[in-house]
């Protein structure tokens, strides 16, 4: 029995993770912010959370508080870390016309920067950073699925079903127009920068938190937040759609571990095969009818200029 | 106070260099910055900065960077991001190591140096086309960004190498490290000088460089060749004007009856195979042999490339220019060690924080801001 | 032209005038990129209950003022004041947003709807915008959808506010904004060319409901470049040219030459003869059939419905009718730019329903598109390059000393004003990038032209250059030609044969001597 708690509690943290990446990166990229600073936004909510939650522990402990509550806290923080990223790119990709790619691949290596000096000397002084992660507590693990998939449900209710969530979608069809319609590009997407940013910084934060329980300076070359935008990307950042893709890659990770470890498959081709899947998704995805009906928005990734001229 | 981005009417002589001047030094800034909170004398910093401008030790990455860099600008000049620089480079030298270590092992099967150097170079080139095929067909067919593409296979390409490596192409003669074997001598592309070193610094500096120049020839030659293909690839061939159309405006080249999808398709390829060509005359002149782990290992050169050819504002002139530039700043970032890495992992702060600066201020060439209060 | 109906508002500063003054814009200014100043110190007061219209060619600046207006552009110079009470104060408009909270409203000849989204969700964005009826952030698209449905029941315009924008047509989604610019309780109500598209019936539909906004105290602007539109509904007219506001009239007291001669000048406006050019025209062998071409839309709609046509060698077929009933698609697919459903293309006998652009271009077959800057056009290249990629098909270097010559001529008989020739095309003006496209795809014709609007941002000196030469190539080179205007006028002047083009379907033939209600009435029905 103790073997399929383990699993159903790896299994829950991989899908949790992988989840809210997504959902916060959907939410950003419905905006019409194309979202490439992804990985390294992941990586650096890693690098963040492991530097927050070992002081915090010590501290909160020493006071006979819970865990629990250092490990939340530190999560929350890796959000609000990486809502600031959010709400710098959303700001500088709608004031200024510039490249939403480069500035996206660029904040992509600052993450994997920031993130390896925000965690490497709290990492070298503490060994290893399980004692500071959740307990392996099944009801932990549910509670905070329960919550994790509340979420994703009140993110589709705000935004297919509110004034907002409308204006996020419209500024991410065509801002142009959303801008002569009346609304704010600007504070929509920056809303959307925020909101999306701190789920995605939550959601990275659970990887070392609830997950793998480790990290380490190499972890940003393992290359998560591309799954992520991989299943964001098939599932057309879709709160509910998302939900059986995110739990597909996050088994398929976990799966792959397990492969590693018990049928002695060769630790490379392992790491290899949720990369292959994500190719093999991405040809579902483009070769079928699924890309018309998960169309991505009809301006991802376009430089908006409030003043440009047509003929 | 309001903040308004006009385009610009006319755009002022010098207004390139200016604006990338400005974004150097502004990420330069922020790199100090960021060094200054992790406890480092920013004079340190600096000295070191400037000591590596004018470093010998910076010659191999000049070459390399020129190379990869005009690789990298083919594909952007056509907006194709391909930032599987790193996958591409890799996957070209298993061909090589497969040739020089097994095929043609000159404890066995010997074979005429030219020959095999000949063919290491062609299979890495088709390999690193190969494999930038693989994100164009993605591009091209459905429709995928090719970003996460490229760098999806860069991790495809990093496990295929390390699983070769631990596997068939793992070494007799390594002293128990797991890597393969050195490349036999008779197929390296190096010229071993010797010099004195004697005299005053500035003779002794020239004494080194001319070792170093010397020494990596090939990707001398190398990054000449790639250069000049470039420059006539821009200026006279006809795939490259559409290159740099499907760059500016796709729907155009469609109308005028070119296939997007084949621009696409052999754009891609094309800066794949100079990345594959320069992986496998790497491999020949530097690497020598491979270890396990690649990816923990790596110089970044295809990371670094795409500072290259951004910095460049994708002008071939500039680009040995940035080359120059980023070879200095990575030597810079290697001596300096900040909070105790090296490596790649130093790089990439530094990679981040001017690529950020640049890509934002880059919009002043053709914008102005107005403030209004 | 007597100083008595040249008025700008520089003299009207007098306290009798400046009582009715709801907006004052003074001095206003704005360039771009390019050689031509959009708008140079224009000055014009817009009074209450009035209908002003602004007229002026295309290109002289009249759009960038009504956006000016409505916060989209920001001027260089210049300042905008309006009344607040009893006084005019100086307000700065940043935002659409902003402008809607004044009570200026702004409807575009291409409607500003997001297709995507159904017609109750576009409006969300302007009700929550300015809070009304208690709208929010937070609002559930369920309880604004009601409110839609209320109000346009109350204002009379039907219209199903669940409807997706792109199962709209034309005149559903310019209602809809007249529906917005109702619900917001517009006081100042900006229609560039908004119903200049409009059929006649379906314009005075309209106008009935702009005088009722007239009658409750609301200004109206309605910018064209139709004298002819000016004249039918407007109290005022006031002219722009070449940037600058040339002359500001009482529509009652003026004559339609008298508006021609402040929109060309004394000079151009006797060069422009609205007189058919003539040929003589030997219909030659057929060049282009089509049958039964059916094709779809980009939402996968069919939009082209049966479509069977033929166009001779030295021919110029004109198609009439307004603006997305499937013209574009036709084009499109004749050209190889759309996919065909079903049916059939011969190019001189040759089957090129599969053929694909390429080989139609190779026979010889010329394209002046609808989407200028998406087909015709790469901004950031040269016109040298731009025209070096569409002419050049073989080899692998490219004969620069030919292509520069080749475009040294263009620019010369079109007189386009550039720079030099290896200038990016994006810094040129919108009029030049056209002169650009059109002097290459009609001298580069061989065996026949497609052209969509091919005249439409020119001034109209140009524009008969243009029509001339489309007709001189026709008979000369014995060119099949096709032509899909939105202007009716531009189809009766150039075309030997005229088709209407409605829902997907092609009405005709009829020839340029039958009467224009009849032209009109297939437009519509």
């Amino acid at each position: 029995m103790v073997i399929e708690t383990t699993i159903i509690l790896r299994l829950t943290a991989a899908f949790t993770t992988m989840y809210l990446v997504a959902l916060g990166h959907s939410i950003f990229e419905k905006s019409g912010i194309l979202n490439l600073a992804i990985d390294g936004v992941f990586f650096l909510s890693t690098g963040v959370t492991t530097a927050v939650v070992v002081p915090l522990t010590w501290l909160l402990t020493a006071r006979g508080l819970s865990l629990v509550l250092s490990t939340t806290l530190a999560a929350l923080t890796a959000g609000l870390a990486t809502a600031i990223i959010g709400i710098f790119m959303a700001w500088t990709l709608t004031k200024l016309p510039i490249s939403h790619g480069a500035v996206g691949l660029s904040l992509m290596f600052l993450g994997y920067g920031l993130g390896i000096i925000a965690g490497y000397e709290v990492r070298l002084r503490v060994g290893s950073i399980r004692p500071y992660t959740y307990p392996d507590s099944l009801g932990i693990y549910l509670a905070i699925l329960a919550i994790t998939v509340l979420i994703g449900l009140l993110t589709y209710f705000f935004i297919f079903k509110t004034a907002l969530g409308t204006a996020i979608r419209a500024c991410g069809e065509n801002p142009h127009v959303a801008l002569a319609l009346g609304a704010s590009v600007l504070k929509t997407r920056l809303i959307a920068g925020l909101l999306g940013f701190f789920i995605m910084g939550v959601g990275a934060s659970f990887f070392v938190l609830l997950w793998q329980k480790y990290w380490d300076i190499k972890t940003y070359l393992l290359g998560y937040g591309w799954l992520a935008f991989t299943i964001a990307l098939a599932a057309g950042r879709h709160p509910i759609v998302l939900i059986p893709l995110a739990f597909m890659f996050g088994g398929l990770v976990e799966f792959s571990i397990t492969l590693q470890a018990r049928l002695g498959l060769q630790a490379d081709l392992a790491k290899m095969l949720p990369f292959i899947a994500a190719l093999i998704l991405m040809i579902i995805y483009g070769s079928t009818k699924l890309r018309r009906i998960f169309e991505p928005p009809g301006s991802l990734g376009k430089v908006f200029y409030k003043e440009e001229r047509t003929i | 106070m309001r903040f308004i981005v006009l385009r610009r009417k006319t755009i002022p002589r010098y207004h390139t260099w200016i604006s990338t001047a400005i974004s150097l030094i502004l990420g330069i800034l922020v790199y100090l910055f960021i060094t200054i909170l992790v406890g480092r004398s920013p004079l340190e910093v600096l000295v070191n900065i400037a000591r590596s401008f004018i470093s010998p030790s910076i010659v191999k990455d000049f070459f390399v960077l020129i190379a990869m860099g005009c690789a990298l600008l083919i594909s952007f000049k056509a907006a194709l991001w391909n930032i599987g620089g790193e996958g591409q480079f890799y996957i070209a030298t298993i061909p090589g190591i497969l040739l020089t270590l097994f095929i043609f092992n000159p404890r066995h099967n010997p074979a005429p140096a030219p020959l095999v150097i000949l063919l290491v170079a062609l299979t890495g080139t088709i390999m690193g086309a190969f494999w930038a095929f693989i994100a164009a067909l993605f591009r091209a067919y459905l429709k995928i960004d090719e970003v996460p593409v490229t760098l999806i296979l860069n991790y495809v390409a990093y496990y295929i190498l390390n699983y070769l490596i631990f596997g068939p192409f793992k070494g007799r003669y390594v002293y128990g490290y797991l890597r393969t074997d050195e490349i036999p001598e008779i197929y390296r592309l190096n010229v071993r000088v010797h010099l004195p070193m004697r005299g005053d610094p500035l003779q002794v500096a020239l004494q080194n460089l001319t070792v170093q120049l010397a020494y990596y020839i090939a990707l001398l030659v190398l990054a000449v060749l790639i250069y000049v293909f470039t420059w006539w690839f821009f200026k006279h061939c006809r795939i490259g004007l559409y290159t740099k159309i499907h760059g500016s405006n796709p729907s155009y080249l469609q109308a005028v009856g070119v296939s997007v999808n084949h621009i696409i398709l052999l754009t891609m390829t094309i800066s794949g195979a100079l990345i594959g060509l320069t992986g496998s005359i790497y491999l020949l002149s530097e690497l020598g042999r491979i270890p396990y782990e690649i990816e923990r290992q790596t110089a970044g050169y295809g990371y670094l490339a795409i500072l290259v050819s951004w910095l460049s504002l994708l002008d071939l002139k500039m680009i040995p220019f940035s080359a120059y530039i980023v070879s200095a700043l990575r030597n810079a970032g290697i001596a300096l060690q900040v909070a105790g890495l090296g490596g790649v992992e130093q790089s990439l702060l530094l990679i981040g924080a001017i690529l950020l600066t640049y890509s934002i201020t880059r919009f002043l060439v053709e914008y102005e801001v107005r403030f209004e209060w | 032209m007597s100083s008595k109906v040249l008025s700008t508002s520089a003299n009207i500063s007098s306290a009798e005038s400046v009582e009715n003054v709801i907006l004052s814009a003074r001095n206003i200014s704005k360039s771009f990129p390019g050689p031509v100043i959009a708008l140079d110190r224009v000055s014009l007061d817009l009074y209450a209950g009035e209908i002003l219209a602004l007229l002026g060619e295309n290109g002289s600046g009249k759009s960038t003022f009504v956006k000016i207006l409505y916060g989209i552009y920001t001027p260089d110079h210049g300042e905008i004041l309006m009344k607040t009470g009893r006084i005019l104060e100086r307000v700065t408009i940043n935002s659409p947003a902003d402008a809607m909270s004044k009570g200026i409203l702004m409807v575009s000849q291409v409607p500003q709807l997001i297709s995507k989204l159904t017609v109750a969700e576009n409006m969300a964005l302007t009700l929550t915008s300015l809070r009304i009826h208690g709208v929010k952030s937070l609002t559930s698209i369920k309880k604004i959808l009601k409110i839609i449905s209320e109000e346009s029941e109350k204002i009379g315009i039907k219209i199903d506010p669940n409807e997706k924008v792109y199962n709209l047509t034309y005149t559903q989604k310019q209602l809809v904004e007249i529906l917005r610019a109702m619900i917001v309780n517009a006081k100042i109500l900006l229609l560039d060319e908004a119903l200049t598209y409009l059929p006649l019936l379906e314009r005075r539909k309209l106008y009935q409901a702009l005088l009722k906004l007239k009658e409750q105290g609301g200004s109206i602007v309605i910018i064209t470049h139709k004298i002819s539109e000016a004249m039918e509904i407007s109290n005022r007219i006031a002219v722009l040219r070449a940037g600058k506001i040339v002359g500001v009239v009482n529509t009652w007291e003026t004559t339609i030459d008298q508006v021609r001669v402040m929109m060309f000048g004394e000079e151009r406006s006797k060069q422009i003869s609205y007189v058919k050019v003539q040929t003589i025209n030997p219909r030659g062998e057929p060049r282009i059939i089509i049958r039964n071409l059916h094709v779809e839309d980009d939402y996968g709609r069919e939009i082209v419905r049966g479509v069977n046509l033929t166009i001779h060698a030295g021919e110029v077929v004109g198609i009439a009718g307004i603006s997305g009933n499937g013209q574009r698609e036709l084009l499109e697919s004749i050209v190889g730019l759309r996919k065909i459903k079903s049916g059939d293309i011969y190019v001189d006998n040759v089957n090129v329903k599969r053929s694909g652009v390429k080989n139609i271009r190779e026979l010889g077959v010329s394209f002046i598109p609808d989407r200028l800057l998406e087909h015709g056009i790469s901004p950031e290249e040269s016109i040298v390059e731009n025209i070096a990629a569409c002419t050049v098909r073989n080899g692998i270097n490219i004969p620069w000393g030919l292509i520069e010559e080749i475009s040294r001529e263009l620019i010369n008989s079109y007189q386009i004003i550039a720079p030099s020739t290896k200038t990016p095309v994006k810094y040129l003006s919108g009029g030049n990038i056209l002169k650009t496209i059109v002097a290459r795809e009609i001298e580069n014709a061989k065996k026949a032209l497609i052209a969509c609007n091919p005249t439409r941002t020119l001034d109209e000196v140009s524009a008969i250059y243009v029509r001339r030469r489309i007709r001189e190539k026709a008979v000369n080179e014995n060119l099949a030609v096709l032509i899909a205007s939105e202007d009716l006028d531009e189809v009766l002047m150039v075309s030997d044969i005229i088709y209407v083009m409605n829902t997907g379907r092609l009405y005709g033939p009829l020839t340029p001597e039958a009467p224009c209600e009849d032209i009109e009435k297939l437009m519509v029905m």
